[in-house]
């Protein structure tokens, strides 16, 4: 079986759902095929554009941008591309229902997470912005019982490890768990989907009540509900005469699933098809050109063909590299990725330094095609976008989001233009 | 603490069996440790308590001692012993002229063995390669190290033996041909002591030769590298061993929800020589396809090596040549009184070794007291009321496990659990509950996170400590426990080391679980931002 469309976007993470859309906003036919969810469904749903830049903190990232090493997405896409797209995705947000914002400075917000940790991001829902804590001097700190990943005691001493919350005062607000009380570990996203429903908006605007009395800031862990979070916390501020601040937290990605749904709606909205559990296993190409990509799904195998190809499949983690002892290579296409043969030279002996493993994957040019070693395109009409480029390492950076919607943005304009 | 009858030397399962040996003799003993327990040898290998089918051949009588320990180790620790049994399996590349004299020299040392058919030994085993000829049954068995020396420093507890964890002896106090203390380093304080005793005991393992330095003397302990290598699967239910003379990669060994393929064999010239190169994980996965043919599929969970001590004698000699035997000597015939040294030996051997030189300790400080060590078990059962109140706080299953893993200390955390307001389990692919993790944090020989991994298994499931590391952080900031570094830092430290195991093992699934860790700690978390710009 064979179906013909102009553009196919492979992965349905950020930089698959952004590409899928910038595309489509040419006027072609866009597909989107995808195996999984992605990134979002455990990432925060903050957009990081650049946190720290040779392990030195940013303040402006925009500003730092042309300082980038020249194989770094951002340099390809061209610093200029970058704000440009953050624009785009917050007014595509906007038209959502989700509001997301920059700092009133335009300096990177630092958000709090649910170890007390402060965290540099660019872009993020108004309901994480901590800029409220300039004025007020007191918040109470909220969790639940049985919510194992969310401790206000740790994230209390934490916070007050930072110069700017050395003097707050804070106050645990441990409230009783509104699900089951198995040994079961409650996520917040256990609970945002119950806030998500009439009694659960009751319950919560109920049991914070008498902390919104006390203090002027509550902080929380991202519960405000998946569906509606920007009206919920707008209610709830309303209602309560308080400020609500969301905290950044692990796996499940309340925000991740946020941002994903209005990027769904819209990809709705524009008519572009999504294919879900299918995994592009090979692609089918005449010497430069990709024909088509066969995916392995239910009903068997499936081929699709396409002018355009646009492959967003992630990184180690999303799929799009694979690794065997000293080797890596792009999962689709079999493009190698030159690695150390020894796998001991991979990894930096320090976590979280940066190696060739925290920066691998496929090499592009400007046009975001891949290249070989002497700088010659690998296929005419197919383009790379997000974390299956190499060259940069998202995780000490804080760049994740940020190269993804860049990146992704720009190949579905180009993939647009041809 | 400045002065004791005996000092002992080494946290491992030599010395802390010596220390429990005496203790119950009535000697006044403490042990020195400078990392954590079990930090040498004791952790670092398969966890295999022999039949002792393997030197069968070989070394007749050290598997003679292997069997009579192994059955005793089964009853007095039988919540350490996981009481399964081995396979010994003939492949087509094993010599099958090996088969008889194997055969016999096990009936020689006791060891029963009994040959299956093949087709039965492939029903029980399925992964098992189809290709074997022949399979044996032996009494083999696995067996917890962490646990088996936490049991027996409770045990010695009871009996007034103490046990000081990060205490580094650094040199030796000697004064006319005779030993008078030792100068210890607090490894996490850096403050240092001076311990005078009537006697010391050399049991470093692998670092007993450095210690024999300390008062001039040079032994022939030859450090010798293992790797072994952690998969994330229960694929043998039995332990496997290659039916041929001992050799590299031939054995498995189930653990819980995991299997432990071991190990090679390789002159290091440190005793901390615990680095891993990835030649030898690919070495024992090449030689590991013989019995497993798919084990390339299997999520490799992390890579370790230790050292083993092996004692050369006055001969020398290397490697697998060297007998797994162990040797003890007492000083004064070297013209140096008040210090006896045990050398070699194996985990499984352990208790007997410990008797040995408790029997020399006694008869040096005229002391007419008789080992009690293979009677007495390490800890009471606990009884069927206290289990039956447990399951009001512990997940069924997690019950067991927690008794098994806590002993003596069973019964407090039950308490603990029934004073708090929920007990949720903090680690949920070993099943330890906030209650456990509270007691081990509190108990005043744990200085870090790594301390109450070894004790409760924290960290050493699937996620490798990726979720429950924060949710421990954050359960003892709840319950105000002070550690020596802040949670940042000791997050930190914690992660680094399971990075430590993964890393010469970099592909695959492992791969994906590593940027999975990066991700959460460093994109989400910012932990690595937040170890410079936050304050003490
Ligand atoms: C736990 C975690 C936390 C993070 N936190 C943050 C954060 O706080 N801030 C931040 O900015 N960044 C964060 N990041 C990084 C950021 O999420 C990623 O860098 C970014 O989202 C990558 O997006 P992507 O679209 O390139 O890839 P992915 O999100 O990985 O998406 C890949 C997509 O391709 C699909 N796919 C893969 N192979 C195939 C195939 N063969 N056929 C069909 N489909 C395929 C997958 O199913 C998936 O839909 C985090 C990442 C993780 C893992
Ligand atoms: C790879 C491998 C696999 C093995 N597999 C098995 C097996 O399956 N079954 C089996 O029975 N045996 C096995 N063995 C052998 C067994 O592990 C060892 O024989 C046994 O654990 C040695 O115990 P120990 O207490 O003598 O030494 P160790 O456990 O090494 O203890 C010595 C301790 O002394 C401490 N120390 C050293 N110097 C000082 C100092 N100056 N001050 C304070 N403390 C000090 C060290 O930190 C260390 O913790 C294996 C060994 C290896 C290496």
């Amino acid at each position: 079986m064979s179906k013909k469309t102009d553009i196919i976007v492979v992965g349905s993470g950020l930089a698959g759902l952004t590409a899928a859309l910038s595309a489509r906003a040419s006027g072609r036919q866009v597909l989107l095929i995808t195996h999984g969810v992605g990134s979002l469904a455990v990432s925060s749903g903050c957009i990081d554009v650049l946190g720290y830049h040779n392990g030195c903190p940013v303040q402006d990232p925009i500003a730092d941008l042309p300082q980038l090493n020249p194989e770094h997405p951002y340099s390809l896409a061209g610093a200029e591309r970058v704000e440009k797209a953050i624009d785009w995705l917050q007014s595509l947000c906007l038209a959502g229902g989700l509001n997301m914002q920059k700092n009133l400075s335009r300096r990177n917000h630092e958000l709090i997470t649910v170890m007390g940790t402060l965290k540099p991001s660019y872009l993020c829902p108004e309901s994480f912005c901590t800029e409220c804590f300039a004025k007020a001097r007191r918040a109470a700190v909220v969790s639940f019982e049985n919510m194992k990943d969310v401790h206000p005691l740790l994230i209390i001493d934490q916070l007050h490890r930072y110069a700017r919350f050395a003097d707050m005062e804070f106050m645990e607000a441990m409230l009783p768990c509104p699900i089951d009380q198995s040994h079961r570990n409650v996520t917040p996203l256990d609970v945002a989907r119950f806030v998500d429903t009439p009694e659960g908006l009751e319950w919560l605007r109920l049991s914070l009540e008498p902390y919104a009395k006390l203090y002027p800031i509550l902080l929380m862990p991202p519960v405000l509900g998946v569906k509606n979070s920007q009206k919920v916390w707008g209610t709830l501020c309303d209602v309560l005469k308080v400020r609500i601040v969301e905290m950044v937290s692990i796996p499940p990605g309340v925000a991740g699933l946020r941002l994903r749904e209005v990027l769904r709606n819209a990809l709705n909205e524009a008519g572009i098809t999504m294919i879900e559990n299918a995994l592009a296993v090979r692609a089918v190409a005449d010497d430069k050109k990709c024909l088509s990509v066969v995916t392995s799904g239910a009903g068997g195998e499936h081929s699709w063909e396409a002018s355009q190809f646009i492959i967003a499949t992630g990184g180690i983690l999303g799929g799009g590299v694979a690794t065997s002892p000293g080797k890596a290579w792009e999962t689709i296409f079999n493009i190698p990725i030159k690695a150390p043969e020894n796998p001991q030279e991979w990894s930096s002996t320090e976590i979280f330094g940066r190696s060739f493993f925290s920066q691998m994957g496929v090499r592009v040019n400007a046009d975001l095609k891949a290249i070989d070693d002497s700088g010659a395109v690998l296929y005419e009409n197919v383009r790379f976008a997000g974390r299956t480029i190499g060259g940069y390492d998202y995780a000490s950076e804080k760049s994740g989001h940020g190269t993804a919607l860049v990146t992704g943005m720009l190949a579905g304009e180009l993939a647009g233009k041809e | 603490m400045d002065h004791a009858t005996v000092v002992i030397i080494g946290g491992g399962a030599t010395g802390i069996g010596i220390l429990r040996d005496l203790s119950m003799r009535g000697i006044q003993a403490v042990l020195l440790e400078q990392g954590c327990i079990a930090a040498g040898a004791s952790s670092r290998y398969h966890g295999l308590l022999h039949s002792g089918a393997r030197y069968a051949v070989k070394d007749n009588d050290a598997a003679r001692e292997c069997i009579e320990e192994n059955m005793v180790l089964r009853r007095i620790g039988s919540q350490c012993v996981e009481v399964s049994e081995g396979f010994f399996v003939l492949t087509d590349q094993d010599d099958p002229a090996f088969e008889r004299p194997w055969v016999e020299a096990c009936a020689k040392a006791g060891i029963k063995t009994e040959q299956i058919d093949v087709k039965e030994a492939l029903r029980l085993e399925p992964n098992l390669s189809r290709s074997v000829k022949a399979v044996y049954r032996v009494p083999d068995s696995s067996v917890d190290g962490f646990r088996l020396i936490w049991h027996n420093a409770l045990s010695a507890r009871r009996y007034g033996g103490e046990m000081l964890t990060h205490h580094q002896v650094f040199a030796i106090e000697q004064e006319g041909g005779r030993v008078k203390g030792v100068h210890v380093l607090n490894t996490v304080t850096g403050q240092k002591s001076y311990i005078s005793c009537n006697l010391l005991v050399n049991a470093a393992g692998s670092w007993s030769g450095n210690v024999a330095k300390m008062v001039g003397l040079d032994v022939a302990v030859q450090p010798d590298r293992g790797t072994l290598v952690a998969f994330n699967h229960r694929f043998t239910s039995r332990i496997l061993n290659r039916l041929h003379k001992s050799s590299d990669g031939d054995i498995f060994v189930p653990h819980g929800s995991i299997t432990i393929l071991g190990t090679t064999s390789f002159h290091a010239d440190r005793p901390d020589a615990h680095d891993v190169p990835t030649e030898d994980i690919l070495k024992l996965l090449d030689i590991g396809e013989a019995l497993i043919p798919d084990i390339r599929t299997y999520r490799i969970l992390r890579a370790f090596a230790g050292t083993r001590p092996l004692y050369a004698g006055k001969s020398g000699g290397q490697g697998r040549e060297v007998s797994r035997g162990f040797h003890i000597a007492d000083h004064q015939e070297d013209g140096l009184e008040g210090m006896v040294s045990i050398f070699g030996g194996k985990f499984t051997t352990y208790r007997l070794m410990a008797e040995k030189l408790s029997d020399l300790v006694c008869k040096k400080l005229g002391v007419h007291a008789a080992c009690r060590t293979a009677e007495e078990p390490l800890i009471e059962e606990p009884s069927a009321e206290l289990l039956e109140k447990a399951k009001k706080y512990f997940p069924v299953h997690g019950v067991t496990l927690a008794a098994n893993r806590l002993g003596a200390a069973f019964p407090i955390v039950v308490e603990k659990a029934a004073a708090l307001s929920s007990n949720p389990l903090l680690c949920e692919c070993e099943m330890v509950s906030r209650a456990e993790i509270e007691y081990v944090a509190s108990d005043p020989s744990t200085t870090s996170m790594n301390d109450i991994r070894i004790r409760t298994r924290m960290g050493m499931g699937t996620c490798q400590g990726t979720f429950c590391s924060l949710r421990t952080i954050g359960a003892l900031s709840e319950c105000r426990i002070p550690f020596p570094t802040p949670p940042t830092e000791s997050l930190h430290h914690f992660l680094q080391e399971r990075w430590k195991g993964l890393r010469p093992a970099i592909w695959g699934i492992q791969a994906k679980e590593m940027e999975l860790g990066r991700s959460v700690y460093a994109a989400t978390l910012n932990i690595d931002g937040a170890l410079n710009e936050q304050k003490n």
